[in-house]
């Protein structure tokens, strides 16, 4: 048998659905590097998908489509504000922990006496959002200093998408659309943007923060066109008055 | 008047924007087409709709991943939805399953055959190439795909080595595809 023969039947038993447990683990491992096989695979699903209309559609519970709602993001996060509010808030003192850490070894590297003398103090992280997806892992951290009136943006677990840029929106129940907040870098520099000095918090911290996946140079209608990605709310990490770490 | 087809392909763009609105009205559009699916696999009701629930999250954070020239949109949702469900019914593989009742007004499919062939679509292509199966090889091609059989249950149901039905599997297939790409 050849090569080519193999990978065609082993396609169409993966898509029939007759392999077990281990073939299938073992095809789906394959997929990614193989695109001849992945390919196999999608004719034969296409093949064999009529058989679905052969069945009798049987209506879900009627709870179902909630509990499904519930999981999923942006939603999760408009359902209950001041648990996720609560959640923010710790892992945004969580990450505060690792990025002084990190100031640490810097200082420890570069030696006391220079440090003293050339570090200027981080703007005082005030208010801290955490853009994600759901559970899962942080994707891009937002900080806001009122005194500085910076804005600054770090990947922490968003990856690069080849040919696609991330874009950062504000969208709050005043504005009739969301608002362009500029393009996202993912790379290990933060992005730094200037916020207007009348810059009304109250109106950032009822906002919901929100990164869609763009073409890239960003969208091009001037609102978001791809998925939305991660999504998340500022909350005051320091107390008014507080000026350094 | 866009076809269902181009109906689905419109809402899974707007479930890929973020949009909520066409996200329900996909639910509203296939769930009850998807849970058959599940069910039909899993024989359970309540598992089924476990693997409904979560196939429905992967739909919203994946359909951005939807490509309509390369998949059809209830393809690609079934494919989700039946991945999910052999994973789990292969998991618990060699424990009997419980049929609940769900299943008894879901396996007269062959009843409806009849007509389906009547019909001028992919529905009526694929019945009319299963035809040319021999009667026990089309029943375990229909089996696999719809209840979800492993060669292994499928050796055990026709009394046959599983080696052998490998091969009846690949050759049925390989017949199949000749007559629906021909």
């Amino acid at each position: 048998m050849t090569e080519r023969e193999d990978i065609e039947e082993l396609a169409a038993e993966y898509a029939l659905g007759s392999l077990s447990a281990s073939e299938r683990a073992s095809v789906e491992a394959r997929r990614p590097s193989e695109p001849g096989l992945d390919r196999a695979i999608l004719a034969w699903e296409r093949r064999l998908s009529p058989f679905i209309e052969t069945l009798e559609p049987v209506a879900p519970s009627p709870g179902l489509y909630g509990k499904i709602r519930a999981r999923i993001a942006p939603a999760a996060e408009v359902v209950s504000l001041q648990a996720y509010q609560e959640k923010l808030a710790a892992r945004a003192a969580r990450w505060r922990t690792t990025a002084i850490g990190m100031t640490a070894v810097a200082a420890s590297l570069a030696g006391v006496m220079v440090w003293k003398e050339a570090y200027k103090p981080p703007m005082s992280a005030t208010y801290v959002a955490v853009l994600q997806s759901g559970e899962q892992q942080p994707a891009f951290l937002m900080t806001i200093d009122t005194k500085s009136h910076m804005c600054a943006i770090k990947a922490v677990g968003a990856k690069k998408e080849q040919g696609k840029s991330y874009q950062l929106w504000m969208l709050h129940d005043t504005m009739p659309k969301p608002k362009d907040m500029g393009l996202i870098a993912v790379g290990d520099d933060m992005d730094l943007m200037e916020m207007a000095p009348d810059t009304d918090m109250n109106v950032y911290m009822t906002a919901k923060f929100a990164v869609s996946l763009e073409p890239e140079g960003g969208s091009p209608t001037g609102e978001p066109t791809g998925p939305v990605m991660y999504v998340g709310q500022l909350v005051q990490s320091m107390p008014d008055g507080t000026t350094s770490l | 008047m866009a076809s269902p087809q181009q109906h689905l392909i419109a809402l899974l763009a707007g479930v890929a924007s973020g949009n909520e609105t066409a996200f329900a009205e996909l639910y509203q559009a296939s769930s009850s087409k998807l849970l058959a699916v599940a069910i039909r696999i899993v024989k359970q009701r309540e598992v089924a709709e476990e693997i409904l629930q979560e196939a429905f999250v992967k739909i919203w954070e994946r359909a951005g991943d939807f490509d309509a020239s390369i998949a059809a949109p209830m393809t690609w949702m079934a494919t989700i939805v039946r991945n999910r469900s052999l994973d789990e019914v292969r998991k618990r593989a060699g424990k009997s399953f419980v049929n609940d009742g769900e299943l008894d007004h879901l396996v007269s499919e062959d009843e409806s055959a009849l007509s389906l062939l009547e019909r001028d679509d992919d529905v009526a292509r694929l019945m009319r190439c299963l035809e040319t199966l021999e009667p026990d090889k089309r029943q375990m091609v229909r089996l696999a795909y719809l209840d979800g059989m492993s060669r292994e249950a499928l050796a055990e149901k026709f009394d046959k080595p599983e080696g052998t039905v490998k091969t009846w599997l690949r050759r049925s297939l390989m017949q199949l595809k000749g007559c629906l790409d021909g």
